[in-house]
């Protein structure tokens, strides 16, 4: 049997790896529709809990993009003083406040990276959230480590090596896992540290000079609202303290899930236009193939082959053709999927999970099946329609080539 | 003496096409080593008549008995499986597979058996006995009409099937030709196969122990046939049904 489907495939060589490759091509788009709409949603979920927050609140002159600042991890450059944490938390109905401080941007010499590194001073609480999301996570941080961002320093920067910063040596506590933001080349530190190594560097001096000492600033402040409270009369109280911007996490993300969402749909939707077209297709051309070709199944008919055994050649070859599509189209559609991933990376304009083993080996096999089984659907009819006809009548007909 | 029970036993058989009766109440029998020609004007239902005894075509009514089993009542699978092990069958066309190679066509039985392997030096015989031992690797669109028609002849021999059912296996043929097919034929009674052959070749079809005709439907005896042309029409018509 195999060597009759063997034979009738070879025979159509180019007609064979013409469909070979469209149901690639399917399984490919299908494949990598999965694993991006799979990592975006993720990726908002994880921004979410990542920040943890309400509100967030900055200096007034800063001038950020709440989206970028909330879920795409950009740090601002530029302080208010730490004072303010007092008046925000004096105000009634806030659960819990978190202040961060964030350096200018740096390079990292010693570690042949040529991109800026962004440094992120946190506090405690915040290492708590953060290592809960980490697979490697540790509760807390000690005044010389910190946490690496998803995406960089590659093996330099697994737990426990170290790195120099801004002079000064840190042991790496955890790393967070990718997310397709800055988050992903930044480094996180203890507050205290963070403004200590910021003070201390010679090339920032400048920034101290007007804004005052490191020790007394804060760049931003998350704040969590207790749960019955008014978040547009706090935000208001918030505003009031002067010199003070007030971005609404609530609404950002429910703009930014829209937007995701919307391209999530777009993903969805190509993967689901190209399955249909992949039905069609399949269906059309094994309808077609099968028919064309009902001279050759009448003779194995005539030759002893049952009416079950036929079947099972039709749509034998349908598995052949679309198992050898779906082959090729699992590493193309991983190919694909690296080369959105790496588009969103580079816009740092969506947070992103990277898929895990199992995330793949499911989207993968999902992706398999479906074009096996929609390859054999397609086939099963015209092989149930052409098993059942009168051999003799067929070959009457003429010579099957 | 009690006769061997026949092989191959068509018994009232009954075929129409639309409103047309192609076959009516036919019955003859083969046994072993013995052989049969049918003869008869085109379109008289000789193809048919082998179609049905070959379990190719499903009669209206009346009944095929193989080997004294009534092969009516077998399902498909039964049906397919008989094809494949106790008949061999000669197409009127050559009917090859136009991927196979000519070894593989023939050994198309013996693929669909599961028995590839075991009968593969046998197809080889085959082929050397009728003068292709040169032309295994060759696809059929490389060979001869008369080089097909002995691929063809080899696959319906390549299990050593017990019934052998050929149909106008020298038509087409210049005289060596069909002559070299005739004899390879005529000789496999002696093997102990029954041969069954459709045939316009009247000295092939008169070599034959047992000698048919077919008119209108109605097979009869050789002796009783109208000394007319094959391939034109008599005209006459006759409810007789008759066997040597």
């Amino acid at each position: 049997m195999l060597r009759l489907i063997s034979a009738g495939l070879l025979r159509r060589r180019w007609q064979s790896v013409a469909t070979v490759l469209a149901v690639g091509l399917g399984v490919g788009l299908l494949f990598a529709a999965i694993l991006l709409q799979r990592g975006l949603k993720q990726g908002l979920e994880l921004s979410r809990q990542r920040l943890g927050a309400d509100l967030l609140v900055v200096p007034a002159r800063a001038s950020v993009d709440p989206d970028h600042a909330l879920f795409a991890g950009s740090p601002l450059n530029v302080y208010m003083d730490r004072g303010v944490t007092e008046k925000v938390k004096s105000i009634p109905g806030i659960r819990r406040v978190e202040t961060q401080f964030f350096t200018q941007s740096l390079r990292l010499e010693c570690c042949s990276v040529d991109t800026e590194i962004r440094l992120v001073g946190i506090e405690a609480s915040a290492v708590e959230r953060l290592a809960a999301m980490s697979k490697e996570g540790v509760p807390t941080l000690q005044p010389d480590e910190v946490i690496i961002g998803g995406r960089l320093l590659g093996g330099v920067g697994k737990r426990g090596s170290l790195i120099e910063l801004l002079g000064g040596i840190f042991r790496v506590g955890f790393r967070l896992e990718p997310s397709a933001t800055a988050l992903d080349y930044s480094i996180l530190l203890p507050i205290d540290t963070a403004r200590k190594i910021a003070g201390q560097s010679e090339a920032l001096q400048f920034l101290w000079k007007d804004a005052g000492a490191p020790e007394n600033l804060i760049s931003a402040i998350l704040v969590e609202v207790e749960d019955d409270a008014r978040l547009p009369g706090i935000a208001d109280r918030l505003e009031a303290i002067g010199a003070v911007k007030v971005i609404r996490a609530g609404e950002t993300f429910q703009r930014f899930k829209k937007l995701t969402d919307a391209f999530v749909y777009v993903l969805a939707a190509a993967g689901a236009i190209t399955a249909f077209g992949g039905i069609v297709y399949l269906v059309s051309h094994f309808a077609s193939t099968a028919w064309d070709r009902k001279g050759e199944w009448a003779l194995y008919r005539a030759l002893g082959a049952s009416r079950s055994r036929t079947v099972v050649l039709v749509v034998g070859e349908a598995i052949a053709l679309s198992g050898g599509g779906a082959m090729i189209g699992l590493p193309l559609g991983y190919l694909f999927f690296r080369l959105g991933l790496r588009r969103l990376a580079a816009q740092n304009a969506f947070p992103f999970v990277f898929p895990s083993a199992e995330l793949l080996a499911v989207a993968a096999g999902m992706a398999f099946v479906l074009y096996v089984i929609l390859g054999m659907a397609s086939a099963a009819w015209p092989a149930f329609k052409v098993a059942r006809l009168e051999p003799a009548l067929i070959m009457a007909q003429g010579d099957i080539d | 003496m009690v006769r061997a029970t026949p092989l191959l036993e068509a018994r009232g058989v009954r075929r129409s096409f639309g409103g047309d009766l192609v076959l009516h109440e036919a019955s003859l029998s083969i046994r072993a080593g013995e052989s049969v020609s049918i003869t008869g004007h085109s379109g008289s239902g000789k193809t048919t008549l082998l179609s049905v005894l070959a379990l190719l075509l499903e009669p209206d009514a009346g009944e095929i008995w193989v080997a004294g089993a009534n092969a009516t009542l077998w399902s498909d699978a039964q049906r397919s499986r008989i094809r494949n092990h106790s008949f061999g069958y000669v197409f009127q066309g050559a009917h090859l597979v136009g991927s196979l190679s000519v070894l593989d066509n023939v050994l198309v039985p013996a693929l669909i058996a599961g028995r590839r392997r075991e009968r593969r030096d046998y197809a080889r015989s085959l082929l050397d006995r009728l003068g292709l031992s040169n032309r295994e690797g060759h696809l059929p669109h490389m060979l001869s009409l008369g080089q097909r028609r002995r691929v063809a002849l080899a696959r319906a021999l390549v299990l050593e099937p017990p019934v052998i059912l050929a149909d106008e296996p020298t038509n087409d043929l210049d005289p060596r030709r069909a002559n070299q097919i005739a004899e390879f034929l005529l000789g496999l009674p002696a093997a102990g196969h029954a041969l069954a052959l459709v045939t316009h070749d009247r000295a092939l079809a008169s070599a034959a122990d047992v000698r048919l005709f077919l008119r209108d439907g109605v097979l009869a005896c050789e002796e009783d046939a109208p000394e007319v042309p094959f391939g034109k029409k008599s005209g006459v018509s006759t409810d007789q049904q008759s066997r040597q």
